[in-house]
C-alpha cells in the first residue's frame, strides 16, 4: 500500500551558476546541449543602450553568455533584462568609439537594434567575443537561425504588431481559430477564450487600451523571442495583460516559449506514442476533468475537456514520477483559457519543474517546504500576528496551502487570479510570498480577533469576495474610490513587501529544507509501519527498524523507478493493487548487510593512526537464494511487508524451526527432499556463513555435516531390487544428483548429530539477524555560514574513503596496518581483538564524524531580510513615496490620498458597499490604466552617472569597425 | 476566556468533524448536501481543504458542526494531520460502487484510531447508493431530474451508466453486509447515503451528535462561539475593534 522514496535525499541546493540560469529562465535541457559542443558560458560587466525610438535609458549591468542565450540584467536585477536566444541576432558589430571603450551592436530579429558597452578589462572583452562568435556559429549550424521565422509566425504578437487599425484588428478576432494547428488560417496559438470568451468583462478590464499600451511597447522593444523587459514592461504586467496576449506572454515571460521553440512536434509525438495507455494517473485524470473550472463554457464541452485530458495525459507520461497531482487540472484548465494545449504543456513543465518545485510531486515536499517558509517570513515581517496565531493555535497553512497549490485560482475570482498569475510568471515565485504577506496585512486587524483555523478560513473568504469592491469606498475623491481592493492588495504586495526577494526565498528554503524532508520522511515511516498487514511477531519499533534498514539500503541503491502502472481493468475485482515499493536483488543485498551479520564483510583495520570497520555488502549465492525465498508472490522484487514477514521466519525460531528453516530454504521445488546438488549447495551456504569464524571448528562441523549427509542419504535410500547383500553400499547410489535424497527428519538427523551445528541452529542463526538502530543517513547540511558548507563538500563519502585510503599506505608502510575480518557469529573470540568489537557494536562510536556535529554553523546569522519588520516596511512605503513624487508622470494627488488610505487602512476594513460602477465615473479608459500602470511605478536605477549615460547614448550614433 | 453568557449561548456546542475518504467518493457534496442541502454535478476536487459550518439541533442542544473537508488524493495524505488534530468526529467516506474507495478508508479509520484524538467518533459512509438502487420512478423517463442525470452520468464511471440503467446491483462492488460488518468490528458509525439524492446524510450528522461526548467537550473547550465572526458581522456597525463577544454570541444563537 504503501510507496517509499527516497529521491528527497538527493536534492542539491543550486549553485550560483544554476540561480543565474533560474533568475533567466533559461532551460538546462538547452544548455546541457551546447555545454556538451564545448560552448562557453560567461559573464561581463555592461552597460546596455537602445536605439532612440525606444526612449529608454541606459542601463549598467551584467552581460551573461549562456548558449544557447545571450542574457542581460541592470544591477538592480529587475529594471531591465533580456532573454535573447543566439538565433535572434542577425548580427553583431564592433563599434568604433572613443578610445578606451568597447561596444558591441547587435541586431535583432525583430529590427531592433541594442548597443552594449562591455565595461570589463580589454582581455575579458575579447574573450567575450571570441565566445560570442563561436556560441553564434554553432547556433547557425544547428539550424536555428531558419527555425526562428516559421517559429515567430505562432505567436499572436506578431499579428498584432502587423495589424495597423484597430479595425483591422477587430477583423481579424472573427477569423481565428483557438486551436494552434498548422492551418493556414489559424498562424497563431490561442486559447479556448478566443472561442468560448474570456473571463471578465473586456470594458471593465480595459482591454482596448492595454492591447495598445502592449502594441506599442512590443514594437519597440522586441517581442516573444527577442522581447526585451524594460521597466514599463514590468508595469504593463502589473496592471493584468490583455486576454489575447495573456498566452504568449505567460510563456515568454516565464520562458516556456524556449522550450516549445526548440521542441518542435514533441508535445504531438508524446501524445502519439502514448496513445491509449492507461495509468493510475490517467485514472485520476479522468476522475476530475469535469471538476475543473466546471462553470467555464468551454469545460462544458467537449473540445474544453479533450484539451484538458490531453495536456493532463501528455504530462503524466512526460514525467511519470510526477504524474498528476489534483490542483494541476485546476492550473491547466486555467492556462487552457489563454493559451494552446501545446504552450499550456511546456508552461506546465516550467511550473512544476522550476517555478513551484516539488509542489505536485508525490511527497509535495515542495509545498510543505514553502508553506514553513512562507510561515517564517510572516514571523518575520507580520510578527504581531504570528503571535497571535501561535497563541490560539492556527495554522496558517489551512488557509494558504491552496493558494500557493492552485495559484489562487480556486481561492478568488478568475479575473483577479489571473492577474497575479501575471506577475508570478512575470517575477516569480517570490509574487505567491509578497501577495499572501500583503493579504494577512491587510487584514491584519480582523485576523487578530480571530481564535481558530475555521474563523481565519471564514474571514479570508470574505475578504477574497470583496476584492471587486473599491478600497476607500468613503473617499471624496472618485479616483480613490476607484482603487479596488483587489488593486490595493497588488500595491501592498510589491512595495511593502519588496524586500521579500528571489534570494530571500532561496535562503529559507535552504533553511527549512532538512526539517521538511525530516518530517515528511517520518511521516511516511509511521505510514507504512501502520499500513503493513501484519506485523509478525515484531513490535512497532522491531517493524521501525527495518523501515530504516531498507530505507537506508534504499538510499544506496535505489530501486528502479516506478513506472506508471497499468490500469487495472475497467471493471475492477475489489482487490486492485495498490503502488507499492518492492526493492531488486540489488537493493536487498544490501538491506540484508543491514541486519544480518554474515550478509556484510566486516574488516577492522588499525593502521597506526586510527582504527576504523570497513564494511562492504557480500554477495553470495545464499543471500539471492534467501531474496527468492522471500519473494512469495513472485514479484522478482520485495516490498516492506515481505520483508518483515521473511525475518519473522527466521528471528523468532527454535532449534528445530531454524533446522525446517534452513531446509525448506534450499529445497528448491518444496517437495521435502533435497537433492544430492542442494545437499552441496547447502552446505556451501553454511561455509559461507562461517567463512570468517576464527579456529577451525565450523570448517570442521560442515565437512562431518557433508560426510554423514551422504553417509545417512545412502543408507536410507531405497534398496534396489533383487540386490541381498544389504550391509555393502551400492558402489554408485542409485539416483542421480538432481533427484530426491535427502527429507527433512533424515536432515534433522544430521545436524543434531554436531554439537556445533546444533548450536548454530540453537540460537546463532536467529541471532544473526539483529535489528539495530542504523546510523542516521546524513542530511546535507543546512549551515548557512561558509564553514558549514566548507566542510559538508570535504566530509563527503568521497573524500573520507580518500583519507582511509592515504593512512593505510601510510600505516602500510610503518608495518602497522593490519586487517581483522570480523566474524558473523564469533562464538569464538579467542584470536580476537575484544576492542574493535566493542566499536562495531555501538555505531555511536564509528569514527565517521558526522556533519551533523557541526550544527553550530547552522546558527550563524540569518539573511538580511531577518531584520524587516513592520516598521521597515512602512518605511520603505514612504520612500517610494517620495520617489514616487520625485517623477513627474504620476498624478501626485492620487498617490497621496492611495497611499494615506493605506495608512489607515483598518478604518475601512470593515465594509460593506458593493459600488461595482465606479469605473465609468473616469474619464478616458486610457488614463485609467495608465494611472494604474503609473501606481506601479517603483524607483529603478540605471546604475549610471551622468557622464556615462552620456557615452552610452553617444554609442547609438557610432559607426561600426571594418 | 471564561464566558457567563445567556443559556441559549451554552447550549451550542461547536464539534469539528474532518471528512476523510479517497478522491471523488463525494465527501464535498455530502458536505454540501448536509450545509444548503444542494447537490452539485461536477463538483472541483478539494486542494488541500474546503471549510464549512452547519448548526445541528438535538433535543435540547444545538451542535455546531466545524466542517473539515479534505482533499482524497493519495499524495495530499501527508497534509491531513493538519486538518484532523484536534477533531472530535471524523466521517470516513467510500463509494458503494468502488471497492478500492473501502480500502482506502479502512486505512483512514486505521490511521484516526491511532494518531487522532482518542475520543473520536468515527463514522463509516458508503456514499453514491444512488447509483445502484433502482430508481424510485421506475423504469422509463424520469423527467424531472433528467438534465441533471445527464450532467452527472459524465462524472461518473464511463461507459458503465447503460448498464446502471438495467441492472443499478451490478454496479456495486461493496455489498452492505460487508462494508457494515466492518464497521461494527471497529467500532464505526455506519451509514450507506447519497450526496445525491440526500438519503443518509443528515442522519450521519445527527447520529454523530447523538454519539459526541458533549460534556467533554464543553469541559475542555476554550470556550464556545465563534469570535471571528462575531467581529465581522456583529462588529461591522460598532466599527472599530470589537472584542466583547457576548451581543454577537446571542445573534448566532438566533440564526439556528
Ligand atoms: N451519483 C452520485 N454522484 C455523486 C454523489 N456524490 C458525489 N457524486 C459525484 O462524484 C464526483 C466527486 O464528488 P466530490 O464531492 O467532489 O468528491 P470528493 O470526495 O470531495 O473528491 P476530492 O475533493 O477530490 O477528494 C462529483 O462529480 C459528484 O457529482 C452521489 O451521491 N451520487
Ligand atoms: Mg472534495
Amino acid at each position: 500500500m504503501s510507496t517509499i522514496s527516497t529521491h528527497l535525499r538527493t536534492f542539491k541546493e543550486p549553485n550560483k551558476e544554476q540561480i543565474t540560469q533560474l533568475f533567466f529562465s533559461v532551460p538546462p535541457s538547452l544548455t546541457a546541449r551546447c555545454e556538451k559542443d564545448g560552448l562557453e558560458k560567461m559573464e561581463i560587466n555592461a552597460v546596455l543602450s537602445m536605439s532612440a525610438e525606444a526612449e529608454e535609458d541606459s542601463y549598467a549591468g551584467k552581460l551573461h553568455l549562456i548558449p544557447p542565450f545571450l542574457c542581460f540584467a541592470s544591477l538592480d536585477r529587475k529594471s531591465c533584462r533580456f532573454t535573447l536566444p543566439l538565433c535572434t541576432i542577425r548580427r553583431v558589430e564592433r563599434l568604433n568609439a572613443r578610445a578606451g571603450i568597447y561596444a558591441l551592436s547587435l541586431s535583432l530579429w525583430h529590427g531592433m537594434k541594442i548597443v552594449v558597452q562591455l565595461t570589463s578589462l580589454r582581455p575579458t572583452a575579447d574573450l567575450f567575443c571570441a565566445s560570442l562568435r563561436d556560441s553564434l556559429k554553432a547556433e547557425l549550424q544547428h539550424g536555428q537561425m531558419k527555425a526562428v521565422r516559421s517559429f515567430v509566425k505562432t505567436c499572436y504578437s506578431e499579428t498584432l504588431v502587423a495589424s495597423e487599425a484597430q479595425a483591422g484588428e477587430e477583423e481579424q478576432e472573427e477569423k481565428v481559430a483557438p486551436e494552434g494547428t498548422d492551418n493556414v488560417e489559424t498562424p497563431y496559438h490561442g486559447g479556448l477564450g478566443l472561442r468560448f470568451k474570456f473571463p471578465g468583462d473586456p470594458k471593465k478590464l480595459r482591454e482596448a487600451s492595454k492591447v495598445k499600451l502592449w502594441k506599442t511597447y512590443l514594437r519597440t522593444h522586441g517581442r516573444n523571442l527577442t522581447l526585451l523587459r524594460y521597466p514599463q514592461c514590468t508595469r504593463l504586467v502589473q496592471v493584468g495583460l490583455p486576454n489575447r496576449l495573456r498566452g504568449e506572454m505567460w510563456e515568454v515571460l516565464s520562458g516556456s516559449l524556449y522550450l516549445r521553440f526548440s521542441n518542435p512536434g514533441v508535445y504531438e509525438e508524446i501524445l502519439k506514442e502514448n496513445e491509449g495507455r492507461t495509468s493510475t494517473s490517467t485514472e485520476d485524470i479522468e476522475k476530475d476533468l469535469h471538476r475543473s473550472l466546471p462553470e467555464y463554457s468551454a469545460y462544458q464541452s467537449e473540445e474544453g475537456i479533450s484539451a484538458l485530458r490531453r495536456v493532463l495525459q501528455a504530462y503524466s507520461f512526460k514525467n511519470p514520477e510526477l504524474g498528476y497531482c489534483q490542483a494541476m487540472n485546476i492550473l491547466v484548465a486555467a492556462l487552457l483559457i489563454y493559451m494552446s494545449e501545446e504552450q499550456a504543456f511546456w508552461l506546465l513543465e516550467v511550473v512544476c519543474d522550476r517555478l513551484l518545485p516539488g509542489y505536485y510531486s508525490t511527497s509535495m515536499h515542495g509545498t510543505l517546504l514553502d508553506q514553513r517558509v512562507f510561515e517564517s517570513l510572516v514571523q518575520k515581517c507580520l510578527p504581531i500576528i504570528h503571535d497571535h496565531f501561535q497563541e490560539v493555535d492556527v495554522q496558517l497553512s489551512v488557509a494558504s496551502l491552496p493558494w500557493f497549490l492552485s495559484l489562487f485560482i480556486n481561492s478568488m475570482p478568475m479575473v483577479f487570479a489571473c492577474r497575479i498569475i501575471d506577475c508570478f510568471f512575470c517575477m516569480g515565485p517570490k509574487v505567491l510570498f509578497q501577495v499572501g504577506l500583503a493579504i494577512l496585512k491587510i487584514n491584519g486587524e480582523e485576523l487578530l480577533k480571530i481564535q481558530d483555523d475555521g474563523g481565519f478560513i471564514q474571514l479570508m473568504r470574505s475578504y477574497f469576495s470583496s476584492l471587486g469592491q473599491s478600497a476607500h469606498p468613503h473617499s471624496p475623491d472618485p479616483r480613490a474610490r476607484a482603487i479596488t481592493r483587489f488593486q490595493e492588495l497588488l500595491l501592498v504586495s510589491f512595495r511593502e513587501f519588496s524586500i521579500i526577494t528571489d534570494d530571500t526565498i532561496y535562503s529559507e528554503r535552504k533553511k527549512f529544507r532538512n526539517e521538511i524532508v525530516f518530517s515528511i520522511e517520518s511521516f511516511s515511516k509511521r505510514a507504512a509501519i501502520r499500513n503493513l498487514k501484519t506485523l509478525e511477531r515484531f513490535t512497532k519499533e522491531q517493524a521501525g527498524l527495518i523501515y530504516d534498514a531498507l530505507y537506508r539500503a534504499m538510499c544506496i541503491i535505489p530501486p528502479p523507478a516506478e513506472v506508471a502502472r497499468p490500469a487495472p481493468t475497467l471493471i475492477s475485482d475489489g482487490n486492485e493493487e495498490k503502488p507499492e515499493t518492492r526493492i531488486g536483488l540489488r537493493t536487498f543485498r544490501v538491506f540484508l548487510s543491514e541486519i544480518a551479520t554474515w550478509a556484510r564483510d566486516e574488516k577492522i583495520i588499525i593502521n597506526g593512526f586510527q582504527q576504523r570497520v570497513d564494511r562492504e555488502v557480500a554477495e553470495h549465492e545464499f543471500i539471492d537464494r534467501l531474496f527468492y525465498f522471500w519473494d512469495v508472490h513472485c514479484k522478482g522484487a520485495l516490498s516492506f511487508q515481505d520483508l518483515v514477514s521473511g525475518l519473522d521466519g527466521v528471528m523468532f525460531n527454535d532449534l528445530m524451526e531454524n533446522i525446517e528453516w534452513f531446509f525448506n530454504l534450499h529445497d528448491k521445488n518444496k517437495d521435502g527432499y533435497l537433492t544430492k546438488d542442494e545437499v552441496l549447495t547447502l552446505s556451501e551456504s553454511l561455509l559461507f556463513i562461517f567463512r570468517f569464524e576464527i579456529g577451525d571448528a565450523y570448517l570442521g562441523a560442515v565437512s562431518r555435516f557433508m560426510t554423514n549427509a551422504f553417509e545417512y542419504g545412502d543408507a536410507l535410500l531405497p534398496q534396489p531390487e533383487g540386490q541381498g547383500d544389504s550391509d555393502e553400499p551400492p558402489p554408485t547410489p542409485g539416483i542421480a544428483s538432481n533427484q530426491p535424497y535427502l527429507n527433512l527428519a533424515t536432515f534433522r538427523m544430521v545436524v543434531l548429530a554436531d554439537e556445533i551445528l546444533e548450536s548454530f541452529f540453537e540460537t546463532d542463526l536467529s541471532a544473526s539477524f539483529k535489528l539495530e538502530p542504523v546510523p542516521m543517513m546524513e542530511l546535507p547540511s543546512s549551515g548557512n555560514g561558509f564553514l558549514g558548507d566548507l566542510i559538508s563538500n570535504i566530509a563527503t563519502d568521497d573524500n573520507k574513503k580518500l583519507f582511509n585510503r592515504f593512512t593505510d599506505q601510510i600505516g602500510r608502510t610503518i608495518g602497522k596496518h593490519q586487517v581483522i575480518h570480523r566474524p558473523a557469529i564469533g562464538r569464538f573470540t579467542k584470536l580476537e581483538e575484544p576492542k574493535a568489537r566493542e566499536s562495531l557494536l555501538t555505531p555511536s562510536m564509528r569514527p565517521s564524524t558526522s556533519t551533523s556535529s557541526l550544527s553550530p554553523t547552522d546558527r550563524a546569522q540569518s539573511p538580511g531580510a531577518s531584520t524587516s519588520n513592520l516598521s521597515l516596511s512602512s518605511d520603505a512605503r514612504s520612500t517610494t513615496e517620495t520617489l514616487v513624487q520625485g517623477s513627474e508622470m504620476s498624478p501626485i494627488s492620487i498617490m497621496k490620498t492611495a497611499n494615506e488610505a493605506l495608512m489607515e487602512r483598518p478604518q475601512f476594513a470593515i465594509d460593506d458597499a458593493l459600488d461595482d460602477d465606479t469605473d465609468d465615473e473616469l474619464g478616458g479608459e486610457d488614463d485609467g490604466v495608465m494611472d494604474e500602470v503609473d501606481a506601479f511605478l517603483e524607483a529603478h536605477d540605471s546604475g549610471l552617472t551622468d557622464e556615462q549615460k552620456e557615452v552610452a547614448k553617444d554609442l547609438l550614433n557610432a559607426k561600426p569597425v571594418k | 476566556m471564561a464566558e457567563s453568557g445567556s443559556g441559549a449561548a451554552d447550549k451550542s456546542v461547536q464539534v469539528k468533524l474532518v471528512l476523510l475518504g479517497e478522491a471523488a467518493v463525494g465527501k464535498s457534496s455530502i458536505v454540501l448536501r448536509f450545509v444548503s442541502n444542494e447537490f452539485q454535478a461536477n463538483k472541483e476536487p478539494t486542494i488541500g481543504a474546503a471549510f464549512l459550518t452547519q448548526k445541528c439541533r438535538l433535543e435540547d442542544r444545538v451542535l455546531r458542526y466545524e466542517i473539515w473537508d479534505t482533499a482524497g488524493q493519495e499524495r495530499f495524505h501527508s497534509l491531513a494531520p493538519m486538518y484532523y488534530r484536534n477533531a472530535q468526529a471524523a466521517v470516513v467516506v467510500y463509494d458503494v460502487t468502488k471497492a478500492s474507495s473501502l480500502e482506502k478508508a479502512k486505512s483512514w479509520v486505521k490511521e484516526l484510531q491511532r494518531q487522532a484524538n482518542p475520543n473520536i467518533v468515527i463514522a463509516l459512509a458508503g456514499n453514491k447508493v444512488d447509483l445502484v438502487q433502482p430508481s424510485p420512478s421506475a423504469s422509463g423517463s424520469g423527467s424531472a431530474v433528467e438534465s441533471e442525470d445527464e450532467a452527472d452520468d459524465a462524472t461518473a464511471t464511463p461507459g458503465e451508466n447503460a448498464a446502471a440503467a438495467e441492472q443499478p446491483e451490478s454496479l456495486r462492488q461493496v455489498p452492505r453486509d460487508e462494508a457494515e460488518a466492518y464497521a461494527k468490528e471497529a467500532g464505526l458509525l455506519f451509514f450507506e447515503t447519497s450526496a445525491k439524492t440526500g438519503e443518509g446524510v443528515v442522519e450521519i450528522f445527527t447520529e454523530i451528535a447523538k454519539k459526541i461526548p458533549i460534556e467533554h467537550i464543553l469541559a475542555s473547550s476554550r470556550g464556545t462561539g465563534r469570535p471571528g465572526a462575531a467581529g465581522r458581522s456583529g462588529g461591522a456597525q460598532e466599527g472599530g475593534v470589537n472584542l466583547e463577544e457576548n451581543a454577537a454570541k446571542g445573534k448566532d444563537a438566533c440564526n439556528c
